[in-house]
């Protein structure tokens, strides 16, 4: 066999042997599509992340939410995750009824549903003024949303009560001493 | 001879001080009530804290008071200038204990970052951030866009006010007194928040889809991000995360209303309104803006970033116009900002170091500084072409004829210049830490000016010192100098002194 033709062979046989040729999509992370935005545009991607803020079904039949994918996904500060940098995350759109039975989005104390989404990655569309988004196709649940739970600090609390308590203290004591009126002062009058 | 500041001046300074820290004691109630609303009991303890604290200083400094409690000028400049660095600091005991913060130094950043209009940020996890800190980062901003001493001398009238007044950064007072003054910004303030806040909260529920709740706490949030032009905003992805040009048009009736002047208020509301579009401020602000917006649109479509018209012309009249308001929403990612070159860059930068108007809530040199630089530069290119002995008078109209003196250019090039060494400082400081000249000059002028827009220099793994220096710039630009000298003044006299 002539070397091209070998060379022929084993190139094709890489090419559809990769996954990502194979079904049409790549997987990328969410940073990857921020940092690539305008080289993948128009492919067909599939990005892991969490579903964040509101959930907007708009009467043209698409919903609008947002898909973070940075370090909070799997270690969330309500649950002990330390503070590692800002969220990283992009805007997806979606056919309303792929959102409709989704759990609620990632908020405070709220983990939102971890979900793996494939779509056209668009960027600057000119349909839509140059927004960039996903626009998806399908969406699996990887994990499903859940409530963080966060209870209050009873040592902060305490130590506010205090404090708002020695001011009003000082304060009523002042006004009763007549040494200074804080009230009148403080009305200028 | 330098007179050494005696118990008398501290007893001055803190009764005004204290008399200020109860009215931010008050404002604290605000967030303090939502956590409650919203069962968010981990940040109401945080905020209880906060107003704790302020209330005890507030008292305190109250009962230091002397019996003639006069304000002097240098004492009004003092207070304002402390007030500005210790408001920031106990504002952000909140915002530290919500763990989102990764040092102290980090939520003292935010803290500063709201108060001073700017909006860069250094927080972690926004968007899993407690409603009620949020609204107290938004309500910083608002706080600081109107004034703080404006909100104190709403509230209280006296001597001394007018001092506190202008140790602000107010160049101008369109009433009698500044107590009516101070209480016609609150109305002009309070009036858009009701008008925008409902357009704002309508188009989220009904064009956007959101629950009413939850635009309710957008409209909220925006508008007093918008209004304060600070920038800030309730999602990671800024005013981008809405996706609609509805939500942008409506939150930029908020930046027209912060950038514009509340003398231009005035005179809209109240006086011919044919002075508004006369005044010098006025044409300049829109000569800049026009020029700078065709820098932008230019340099955009040379590099072609966007692909369509429509996608030029609204992406890049958003970001130009958030930058000349020295708001700072972004519909694009820091890192796609950061590849804007050419004239584009530019055409941001340079709008972004002019900024708003004088009297707004808008930082940067200001409009009619530039008209008044530019009117006076040509004064002088006039005179060296005319006869040695023509005698050229340079006019302007700013509420009516004024004559540009000489006293006037001088303070007018002064601040422009101090400024531009504002600029430069924290862009050689960049420089110092390995970033490349156009990002750091881009991040420097836009924590001096007070706009927030990032081109990724600032985040929590920034270098301390450079954190350190965005801080001072923005404290100092926020302040427009006045009351940073006089504060360094009074320090010097103090020790220096007899």
């Amino acid at each position: 066999m002539r070397r091209s033709s070998l060379l022929f062979l084993v190139v094709t046989a890489f090419v559809t042997a990769t996954p990502v040729q194979a079904s049409g999509t790549s997987d990328v992370t969410v940073a990857e599509v921020i940092q690539s935005g305008s080289e993948l545009d128009g492919e067909r991607i599939t990005v892991e992340g969490e579903l964040i803020g509101d959930y907007g079904f708009r009467d043209d039949g698409w919903m609008w939410t947002q898909l973070n994918g940075d370090a909070y996904v799997s270690d969330p500060i309500g649950e002990g995750g330390s503070p590692v940098g800002g969220n990283t995350g992009i805007g997806i759109r979606m056919p309303t009824h792929l959102g409709d039975d989704l759990d609620p989005p990632g908020r405070y104390r709220n983990r939102g549903p971890i979900v793996r989404a494939t779509g056209i990655w668009t960027y600057h569309d000119p349909g839509r003024q140059g927004e960039s988004y996903l626009k998806v196709e399908s969406l699996s649940v990887i994990e499903a949303g859940r409530r963080m739970p966060q209870e209050a600090d009873w040592l902060v609390m305490i130590a506010g009560l205090s404090l708002v308590t020695g001011a009003a203290v000082l304060w009523l004591t002042l006004e009763s001493s007549n040494v200074t009126r804080p009230f009148r002062r403080l009305s200028g009058i | 001879m330098l007179i050494r500041p005696v118990g008398e001046d501290f007893r001055v300074i803190g009764f005004y001080l204290g008399r200020i820290f109860l009215v931010v004691a008050a404002a604290g109630l605000l967030p303090l009530a939502w956590a409650a609303a919203a069962g968010e009991w981990h940040p109401f303890g945080s905020f209880l804290v906060m107003v704790g604290l302020f209330s005890l200083l507030g008292v305190g400094g109250v009962k230091l008071a002397p019996e003639d409690h006069q304000l002097d000028w240098s004492h009004g400049m003092v207070v304002v200038a402390l007030t500005w660095l210790i408001v920031p600091v106990i504002a952000a005991v909140p915002l530290l204990a919500s763990g989102h913060f990764g040092s102290p130094l980090d939520a003292l950043f935010d803290s500063v970052s709201g108060l001073t209009t700017t909006g860069l940020s250094v927080m972690s996890d926004l968007d899993h951030l407690a409603s009620s800190l949020n609204f107290w980062r938004h309500l910083l901003q608002f706080l600081g866009g109107l004034g703080i001493i404006i909100a104190a001398l709403t509230v209280f009238a006296g001597a001394g006010g007018i001092t506190l007044y202008f140790g602000e950064g107010r160049g101008e007072r369109f009433l009698p007194s500044v107590t009516s003054t101070a209480r016609f910004i609150w109305r002009v303030a309070v009036l858009h928040l009701f008008v925008v806040v409902g357009a704002l909260t309508l188009v989220g529920w009904i064009v956007l889809g959101f629950d009413l709740d939850r635009a309710a706490f957008h409209g909220i949030t925006m508008f007093l991000a918008g209004f304060s032009t600070g920038g800030f905003a309730p999602q990671s992805t800024s005013i981008g995360y809405y996706h609609s040009a509805v939500f942008e048009a409506v939150a930029a009736v908020s930046m027209v209303a912060g950038v514009m002047s509340f003398g231009l208020h005035h005179s809209l509301w109240r006086g011919p309104r044919r002075d508004a579009l006369a005044n010098l401020e006025t044409r300049t602000i829109l000569s800049t803006f026009g020029l700078t917006l065709l820098l932008t649109i230019l340099g955009l479509a040379a590099t072609a970033t966007f692909t369509s018209v429509s996608g030029l012309t609204r992406q890049g009249f958003f970001q130009l116009f958030s930058a000349h308001t020295t708001t700072g929403w972004s519909t694009i990612s820091p890192t796609e900002l950061s590849n804007w070159g050419g004239l584009a860059f530019a055409g941001m930068a340079i709008a972004m170091a002019l900024g708003g108007m004088g009297s707004s809530t808008a930082g940067g040199v200001k409009s009619l500084r530039v008209g008044l630089t530019l009117k006076a530069v040509v004064n002088q290119v006039r005179q060296a072409i005319l006869p040695e002995r023509a005698v050229v008078g340079i006019s302007y109209y700013q509420s009516g004829v004024r004559h540009l003196t000489h006293d006037v250019v001088v303070a007018v090039m002064t601040i422009s210049l101090l400024y531009v060494a504002l600029y430069l400082l924290g862009a050689g400081v960049g420089m110092a830490y390995g970033i490349p000249l156009e990002l750091a000059l881009f991040e420097s002028v836009s924590a001096s000016a007070t706009i927030g827009l990032s081109v990724g220099v600032t985040d929590p793994s920034m270098p301390v010192m450079l954190q350190i220096v965005y801080m001072l710039q923005m404290w100092a630009g926020r302040l427009e100098f006045l009351a940073l000298f006089s504060l360094l003044g009074f320090l010097y006299s103090w020790v220096r002194g007899k």
